[in-house]
């Protein structure tokens, strides 16, 4: 079995990315259920911070192919 | 687009061989395609498509907007209509009313008319009445008068046996027993009314 | 790199990788001396797919809509409505409408040619054409917030933080600016491409290693289906990635339009 050692090193990089995203829509599905008629409101915010918290993982799958 | 063609460029294969392809490598081909058929697919749709639609949408709110204004207008013809029938009903109870009370006017006047006339009418029928039992009652005393002279003469001459012939003398004292009469008449009469 | 393979005592597995993107040694036919290849192929397809459903649709525009032309306007109002007023604003979102559309169906459609049987392949894990619409939506948005504040307002605005005292200032303008300005492109091409590369690679390893177990034998009369049963499995998640891919890429550059455009507060 051979590989490449990026790899590894990715699927690290995407354990904390994975962590902040789970927190970002914990904290979306909480918002929503205390107060349902600020779901649309919440929704764009929960979108944009899931993209903001996915770029850290997204650099890092840069990273593993060009370095 | 710095970071990008830095990106193809850092991409370098570094293995030796059939030199595998960088799925991060940058196309100049692919990418010139995805731009030119994206800007002619936003260019189509911006020209034909996106018109129509906020056509379509302006209509149909304008349709939705039109028919609640007609609605409106209804609304308010029938509110005027309902003013003016009220005014009318209100008109008419007032003329009602106002003749009613006309009428109230006039009957109370007719009576009064009414009541006015027959009293005058039967003053007048009493007026009348006196005027007549006096005129009959002055008859009687005229006619009374002379009978009573000629009747009392008569008597007179019959129980003194005198000659009340004399004419002066006869009339005298027929005047004076008639003022005595009258005079002893009216106490009487007086005390009778 | 990826060419990770696997030691079997029957044979060989051949682990997927980026070689199955790779379609520059299978050229459909040429123009000139350009390969064309599926994917390019598969994008003019696309677009022609959405921009004959929308003319359809509005070809004969009513008051009262026929079902194509409901289904028109669902797609169109959802772009129009959720991503567009919601996020820039009733003020001025109607002249970017036409662009959130395109961009939402275009990509909709070209990822979901990766469930399309027959096609099965997402034309947006071919990085170059995330980079054509990255690229793009940073000219957009920038152009239009230039336009707006012009360039030193435009600067101010995306890279001086509001509402945070000014000795911040050396650690946070650098920071802002380099996350408003230079990263964004980069992720919203990525994250489209990562997802379309990932999602396809991953179908393609249950699918053949599916396969290769069936033919290995043994545990793989168990294991082989149960890794097609998990193929079924992810292809509907992928649909569901498909098409929140598309939304966020959208949502993202309404996003970035309507900061652009947001007043000094």
């Amino acid at each position: 079995m051979d590989g490449n050692l990026n790899m590894i090193g990715y699927g690290l990089a995407a354990i904390g990315p994975g962590v902040g995203i789970g927190l970002i829509f914990a904290a979306y599905i909480s918002g929503v259920a205390r107060q349902p008629e600020a779901q649309s409101r919440l929704q764009s915010i929960a979108i944009l911070g899931f993209a903001l918290a996915e770029a850290l993982a997204i650099i890092g799958i840069a990273l593993a192919f060009v370095l | 687009m710095q970071n990008l063609i830095f990106l193809a460029e850092g991409s370098e294969p570094t293995e030796g061989g059939h030199a595998p392809e960088n799925p991060l490598g940058f196309v100049p081909v692919e990418a010139a395609l995805s731009l030119v058929v994206f800007g002619l697919l936003l260019f189509l749709i911006w020209k034909f498509v996106a018109p129509r639609f906020e056509q379509t949408f302006a209509e149909r709110t304008q349709a939705i907007e039109g028919g609640i204004a007609a609605a409106e207008s209804k609304q308010a013809e029938a509110d005027a209509r309902l003013a003016e029938l009220e005014k009318q009903l209100a008109d008419a109870r007032h003329e009602a009313a106002r003749i009613r009370e006309e009428a109230r006017e006039q009957g109370a006047q007719i009576v009064a008319e009414m009541r006015e006339s027959a009293q005058a009418e039967s003053s007048r029928i009493v007026e009348h009445g006196k005027t007549q039992i006096e005129a009959e009652r002055q008859q009687a005393v005229t006619s009374l008068r002379a009978e009573v002279g000629a009747l009392a003469t008569g008597l007179a001459g019959r129980i003194v046996g005198e000659s009340l012939e004399d004419e002066a003398r006869q009339s005298r004292v027929v005047e004076r027993f008639l003022a005595d009469l009258e005079a002893s008449n009216g106490t009487t009469s007086g005390s009778v009314n | 790199m990826f060419g990770t393979t696997m030691a079997a005592s029957g044979g060989e597995f051949v682990a997927p990788g980026p070689n199955s993107f790779d379609f520059s040694k299978q050229a459909l036919f040429h123009i000139g001396d350009t390969a064309v290849t599926k994917p390019m192929v598969q994008l003019v397809l696309g677009a022609l797919v959405v921009f004959v459903f929308f003319y359809a649709a509005f070809r004969r525009a009513t008051l009262v809509p026929g079902r194509l032309q409901f289904a028109g306007e669902s797609a169109y109002g959802m772009v129009r409505n959720s991503i567009g007023r919601d996020i820039i604003g009733s003020h001025d979102f109607i002249k970017f409408v036409p662009y959130l559309v395109t961009l939402f169906f275009f990509i909709l459609i070209n990822n979901a040619f990766a469930s399309i049987p027959g096609i099965q392949f997402p034309t947006f894990s071919r990085a170059s054409m995330a980079y054509a619409l990255a690229a793009l939506s940073w000219l957009i948005y920038n152009g239009v917030g230039i336009k707006k504040h012009g360039l030193l307002g435009y600067l101010k605005l995306q890279s001086v933080p509001s509402g945070v005292s000014p000795v911040m200032y050396p650690l946070l303008v650098p920071l802002e600016f380099f996350s408003n300005i230079l990263v964004r492109p980069v992720t919203l091409a990525l994250r489209l491409f990562a997802n379309m590369f990932a999602g396809h690679l991953l179908l393609i390893l249950f699918s053949t290693g599916g396969l290769f177990l069936l033919e290995y034998g043994g545990i793989g009369y168990v294991a082989g289906p149960l890794a097609w049963v998990l193929a079924i499995a992810i292809s509907f998640l992928e649909l569901l990635v498909q098409f929140l891919q598309a939304y966020v890429f959208t949502l993202l550059n309404a996003m970035y339009i309507s900061g652009a455009l947001a007043d000094e507060h």
